[in-house]
């Protein structure tokens, strides 16, 4: 008798339902696995994806981090997550000084702000966390540093949300993403166009009056083009993701309670727990590089010129690389293995320590909100789209 | 032959790992500037300093023999 052999479809209903069981079969059966249908590779193994995420000479970022942009013959939009060094290390230097854990403390005051603001506006017997709290709050937090109006922050959420969203089976960006897509990128063209004539003190102004190493050995500065693809990169990025992370750990706490008592009587595992969330249901699944020279591993040689993911939950449930991989706990051995949560290396997220920040005072403000609660488990409902998962939304009770 | 921690500096984002880490090797300023405090890999701090160069989230740590 012969098992079926694993499938990991990215863009089917089975692996939107349930990726983890797959990453563990593709692990053990497949770790160099290969799509035919869809003439990708992908890697699972905690080791194997370290290890490529470092190697940015072998698996490049320069066509794109999903599947439909590496298969695009147009090329890409030029942004950071998009790039490789020499290229991505002088446009990342403008921003990074703004996003280290000393620098996001300035942030505080807003998340908390932000957070309560929302918070004070729910039902508590009919609340959704995503679409009420976790959705809002952290796009107002990094358009606000970005330098987007107020009036345009909710906004940023729609564009993004309506361009990432896959119908299932399909890959490439449905009409409404592609309008949304199209809307979003106007907008920050001319916001760059307005904060060249009147500066102001947000990262936009920043990006446009910075120098970065010119082909011919001198230097230039950004056009509005690269300023507005900056801008929208940042905004989403900031924006899903914390969104994502919460939204999901609510949903797995109401799964552990004990943990969330735990966490509830003991505030100072609020890190920890933070990390372990990332670790056990992060928002970014993986990201997909780009092979530039051929790679040998397990056996098994990937050409150069392919698209290979690089599945970060997966090797964050490795139990090659963690003690009990698939058990959630907030107390968790950290020495153990890196989280992959952030990714490693030099496209490791940037906004890492202000996802931290936005995160630790979201949920301790839930923990006092909702000290017990429960799911409606028949109104989750779960995204769907490429590189990160998660839930669009998480009704809950507060009992 | 000895063995000395060096820190890329274009790659070093201030994430303040490193210092969480060995705070008598890895000093971060007010002005999220690194400083090696001492570059000696000595046997008694070795092993934290590997675990500072693994969890460098931007990889910038690396142990070189001279």
């Amino acid at each position: 008798m012969t098992k079926p052999s694993v499938v990991f479809d990215p863009f089917s209903d089975e692996y939107y339902n349930d990726p983890y069981d797959i990453y563990l079969r593709m692990q053990d059966e497949a770790p160099v696995y290969y799509s035919a249908e869809h003439d990708f590779y992908a890697l699972t193994r905690h080791a194997d994806v370290a290890a490529a995420l470092k190697d940015h000479e072998t698996y490049s970022s320069s066509r794109g981090c999903d599947l439909s942009m590496i298969r695009s013959e147009e090329g890409v939009q030029k942004s950071i997550i998009f790039m490789d060094p020499p290229d991505h290390r002088y446009l990342r230097s403008l921003v990074n000084k703004a996003f280290t854990p000393r620098a996001v403390q300035s942030q505080r005051e807003t998340i908390e702000h932000l957070v309560d603001q929302y918070l004070s506006k729910v039902d508590p017997e009919h609340f959704d966390v995503v679409a009420d709290f976790s959705g809002p709050f952290p796009v107002e937090v990094i358009t606000r540093m970005a330098g987007v109006p107020e009036e345009y922050r909710q906004k940023v959420r729609e564009w993004i949300d309506t361009s990432l969203s896959r119908e299932p089976g399909q890959m490439g960006l449905t009409e409404a993403g592609m309008a949304a897509s199209i809307e979003s990128g106007m907008y920050y063209y001319k916001l760059a166009q307005d904060r060249r004539a009147n500066p102001q003190d947000d990262m936009i102004s920043r990006l446009i009056a910075a120098e970065v190493p010119d082909d011919a050995g001198g230097t230039r500065t950004l056009d509005d083009i690269e300023i507005a693809g900056f801008t929208s990169l940042l905004g989403g990025a900031g924006a899903e993701t914390v969104t994502k992370l919460v939204g999901s750990a609510v949903v797995t706490f109401a799964r552990h309670p004990e943990q969330w008592e735990k966490l509830r009587n003991d505030r100072s595992l609020l890190p920890g727990a933070v990390e372990e969330m990332l670790r056990f249901d992060g928002p970014v699944h993986y990201n997909v590089r780009f092979t530039l020279r051929e790679a040998t591993l397990h056996g098994v040689t990937i050409p150069a010129g392919k698209p290979v993911f690089l599945m970060k939950a997966a090797a964050n449930r490795d139990p090659r690389a963690f003690s009990d991989a698939g058990v959630f706990d907030i107390e968790r051995d950290r020495t153990e293995a890196q989280n992959m949560g952030f990714g490693y290396g030099i496209h490791s997220c940037l906004g890492a320590a202000l996802a931290r920040l936005e995160t630790i005072i979201a949920m301790d403000r839930l923990l006092d909100f909702m000290p017990r609660y429960e799911v409606q488990w028949d109104g989750l409902q779960r995204v769907h789209m490429q590189n990160v998962a998660g839930y669009h939304h998480v009704p809950v009770k507060v009992l | 032959m000895t063995k000395k921690v060096v820190v890329d500096y274009d790659l070093c984002e201030a994430n303040a790992v490193c210092m969480g880490i060995i705070p008598e090797v890895f000093d971060l300023d007010d002005q999220d500037n690194l400083n090696v405090l001492d570059d000696e890999v000595t046997p008694e701090r070795e092993q934290l300093i590997r675990e500072a160069v693994r969890q460098c989230p931007r990889q910038a740590i690396s142990i070189v023999e001279e």
